[in-house]
């Protein structure tokens, strides 16, 4: 075994190393779809609450959808050998605050979807919630790379 | 956080998985830091069973189906010692570094052999 301190080099393979860790970080092809699912049973919220026949409840869609959500956490951790819980709004640090922006963007189109049909505009109530999945979408994309960004870095380690 | 060396993380691959645990992941599971080390199965075995004695890193065992799954996770105690450990590791590399780049702007001319060598200094090891 080589030791450490004679190999000036220690460090940037310990870069070459993380990089290829942050690498394994890639969703699987069904995460971002399954995702997409998640966030357009949430924004279907508003349509359920006023459109759902008399007698269905709405509880088992929402028991789905945490379900869908588990499921695409252990699935994502299962298919790239790493797992990173959910610590706070602000992580990862690198880069812009995209939960805090995920989060922001699904209140906001939940709020406009609930405003549009009390007014009786479906056609934008819709609208609105297609581009909020899109939004959301591209939020866990973003939410992916500061992830990424954050393993190549060290995660604080020097 | 003290920079200071740690014996048990100085050999290179002990080095590879803590530094790897410590990049910011919470489980790391065992393909996963064996390819990104770029060691084999039974020395990323070796060498976590030494660290997982230390109380340096954690060990959670399953199964998915036949197949079995291994995840690593580093202790608190593991992450303040890999700190540590990374921290000495810059500073020496920075060391290295600025010792080199005196040595390249005190170099001879051709002709010149008067001029006294510059000693780089001591490294851990090489008494």
């Amino acid at each position: 075994m080589s030791d450490v301190a004679r190999d000036p080099a220690a460090l940037e393979l310990l870069r070459t190393q993380r990089s290829r860790l942050a690498d394994r970080m890639r969703p699987p092809w069904w995460h971002l779809p399954g995702v997409a699912i998640l966030w357009a049973l949430t924004f279907a919220y508003p349509f359920s609450s006023r459109f759902l026949p008399q007698g269905v409840r709405i509880w088992p869609i929402l028991v789905v959808g945490v379900a869908l959500a588990c499921a695409l956490q252990w699935g994502l951790a299962r298919a790239t050998g790493i797992k990173v819980g959910f610590r706070n709004l602000r992580y990862p640090p690198a880069g812009r605050p995209v939960r805090i922006a995920i989060l922001v963007v699904g209140l906001a189109a939940l709020v406009t979807e609930t405003f549009l049909i009390g007014r009786g505009l479906l056609v934008a109530a819709i609208v609105v919630a297609a581009l909020a999945v899109v939004a959301e979408v591209a939020g866990q994309q973003a939410a992916l790379r500061g992830i990424r960004q954050e393993l190549r870095g060290g995660g604080g380690a020097a | 956080m003290t920079a200071r060396p740690d014996p048990l993380i100085h050999p290179i691959t002990r080095l590879s998985i803590c530094g790897l645990l410590a990049a910011g992941a919470d489980w790391v599971e065992f393909a996963a830091l064996r390819d990104a080390a770029g060691t084999s199965d039974s020395v990323l075995s070796k060498q976590s069973r030494v660290l997982e004695d230390a109380g340096y890193v954690e060990v959670r065992k399953g199964a998915v189906g036949r197949r079995p799954r291994t995840w690593f996770r580093l202790t608190a105690e593991g992450r303040q010692a890999v700190e540590g450990h990374l921290a000495w590791l810059a500073q020496l590399e920075e060391a290295v570094s600025a010792s080199t780049r005196t040595a390249q702007q005190a170099r001879p001319l051709p002709g010149d052999r008067d001029q006294p060598r510059r000693v780089p200094p001591p490294l851990l090891g090489s008494s």
